[in-house]
């Protein structure tokens, strides 16, 4: 058969598909993502209810995770994610924001696809390849400039996290720089302002909220990054002395799940405690990004027209 | 200080985090080519069991066809369900938000799932299958919103055209909307397997093994990926980062191929295709 000939066919076929089931079979597949949250949500939340209902709320708020001890308290877990995360957004977002502003706004238009595609590049780097750069260069060089035995330690998480959060913050905020109505940029050029008085006056309170949506995301990726970090972070379940000590090993949720996840027996008490750190976790990004969304949206009404 | 030297200030301030983003792409890159004399073609080819990358490579690959097979179609239909049919109200927006969240979830929470649901649930086992059930879950929200894009930039007269010749609303779609958006539902989905070539967290408990005996002869037997490799190596069993330099090339060359194709067919194709520009 010819190629014309196939073609036809498949055309043949596809075209002569009734339109009413067509559109339900379309919407099954469009409604498929509730139906995987509703589960994920069920599934983690039923294989972690034992160790809610065990340990009750010292499961979140008990100081000590020491699973040869039967000891389940996440607050260190709890405490290291979020401080990791949050160093990394301190480097990030300077890194981000400046990346994507001055991306839309200065780089001229022929050459501002080339960086864009290297910065998606810099997304597409596996976590697990973060890691391993991390080990052959961060570690030792975190050793030697800040002079400690070790390099395993939060700051290291919290430089890695950085790099791969810039990409999301840039993709995000930059789509809504670029979105802002070409018009407001134009009348306030018009009226003589300069360039970077129209950025500051008319195109970043509009962008504003995009701006933060990404740095949101940004968050929950970082909170959410596993591999990259288990191999760097020191893998210890304590919070630093004092708490904003980055040069000292933490331990956080997502990396406790995946190195013992592999030690626990199906169904044990472990276990279940595992799936219960899955279940916060779950639920902080679910937040996280909801509120995210919320944000772009109702930016979407006060922005007035989209492009 | 007048207006014109502060807006060059404040511009050139702005260009450093740029600069810098690129000397990290380009540092990483450096890095890992300075690896390459650890590889030889001869080791792309030579079994695991004789200290090969043979397996490993199929094995990702594998991983990633299998879910871009799930993925792809059900993120193409969900993404023409939702540019050509979706009414604009409550159902369509709890779905996109649902589409978002599912975007957000940490890989470590979908190969908890894929655990508990795949693996342990539906009985799989530690098998390709359940990999590749799990990956796609990784890659639909990719696919869609890619699709998604590629759909909204075809303009709305290509369909009308053949709504007024007397068609059915799927026909134009797939006589028009579809061809034309080709290149980038491709790219879509070509971008979507490169984000998760490299993915380790979502495999960890559901697909991989350290070493198997061959290929696997059914979806329903475990496998080897690269990734997977690279991490047990290192995190579990305690071995030198530098002993899986050559590893971490071939994985990052599997990705960046992929990655730069979608690239370059966009690319390609926004330059072809008039309308796009």
């Amino acid at each position: 058969m010819s190629k014309r000939n196939i073609r036809k066919t498949i055309f043949h076929v596809f075209s002569r598909i009734k339109e009413q089931p067509i559109e339900l079979v379309l919407f099954l597949c469009a409604s498929f993502s509730i139906v995987i949250l509703f589960l994920m949500l069920l599934f983690v939340a039923s294989e972690g209810a034992l160790a809610f209902s065990n340990f009750g709320l010292d499961f979140i708020i008990g100081q000590v995770w020491d699973t040869n001890a039967g000891l389940y308290g996440a607050f260190p877990l709890i405490f290291s994610s979020v401080m990791v995360s949050m160093g990394a957004l301190a480097i990030a977002i300077p890194l981000g924001l400046g990346t994507s502003i001055f991306i839309t706004e200065v780089v001229p238009f022929s050459i501002r696809d080339i960086i864009k595609s290297i910065i998606e590049l810099l997304a597409s780097i596996p976590s697990v390849i973060y890691g391993f750069i991390g080990i052959i260069f961060l570690i030792p060089a975190i050793a030697s400039v800040f002079g400690i035995y070790s390099g395993y330690t939060a700051l290291a998480a919290s430089l890695l996290l950085a790099i791969m959060a810039v990409p999301t913050i840039v993709g995000v905020s930059g789509e809504t720089l670029s979105a802002v109505p070409k018009d407001y940029k134009e009348a306030s050029l018009a009226l003589g302002a300069t360039k970077l008085q129209t950025l500051r006056h008319v195109i970043l309170p509009i962008a504003k909220s995009g701006i933060l949506a990404s740095v949101m995301l940004g968050f929950g990726r970082a909170v959410g990054e596993t591999v990259a970090v288990l191999m760097v972070v020191g893998n210890r379940a304590q919070i630093p002395v004092p708490p904003w000590n980055f040069l000292n090993p933490v331990y956080p949720i997502t990396s406790v799940i995946a190195m013992q996840m592999g030690e626990a027996s199906l169904y044990s008490e472990e276990y279940s405690a595992l799936f219960g750190l899955g279940l916060i976790l779950f639920i902080f990004t679910f937040i996280v990004n909801t509120i995210a969304d919320i944000v772009v949206r109702r930016e979407g009404k006060v922005g007035g027209r989209k492009k | 200080m007048t207006e014109t030297t502060k807006e060059r200030v404040v511009f050139f301030a702005l260009g450093v985090p740029m600069v810098m983003c690129l000397i990290v792409f380009f540092w990483i890159v450096a890095i890992l080519s300075s690896g390459a004399g650890t590889l030889n073609f001869a080791m792309l080819t030579t079994s695991a069991l004789q200290g090969g990358l043979f397996e490993m490579i199929v094995g990702t690959i594998y991983l990633l066809l299998g879910a871009a097979g799930v993925a792809g179609p059900i993120g193409i239909l969900a993404a023409v369900y939702l540019v050509e049919y979706a009414p604009s109200g409550k159902i369509t927006r709890i779905i996109d938000q649902a589409i978002n969240n599912l975007a957000g979830v940490p890989s470590i929470v979908i190969g908890l799932f894929g655990f508990a649901f795949f693996t342990t649930q539906l009985g799989f086992g530690r098998s390709l299958a359940a990999g590749w059930l799990t990956l796609s879950l990784m890659m639909l929200p990719i696919v869609i919103r890619g699709t998604e894009e590629a759909l909204k930039l075809v303009p709305p007269s290509f369909q009308e055209a053949s709504l007024a010749l007397g068609t059915t609303k799927w026909r134009a779609i797939t006589a028009t909307t579809l061809p034309s958006a080709a290149p980038g539902i491709v790219t879509s989905v070509i971008l979507g397997i490169a984000r998760v070539a490299g993915e380790t967290a979502a495999i960890l408990f559901t697909s991989c093994v350290l070493i198997t005996r061959g290929l696997p002869k059914s979806p329903f037997e475990p496998i080897m990926a690269l990734a997977y490799n690279m991490f047990v190596r290192i995190v579990a069993i305690g071995d030198p980062a530098e002993s899986v330099f050559g590893i971490a090339l071939v994985l990052f060359l599997i990705v960046a191929v992929f990655a730069v194709i979608a690239i370059v067919i966009r690319t390609y194709y926004r330059r072809r295709q008039p309308w796009l520009r």
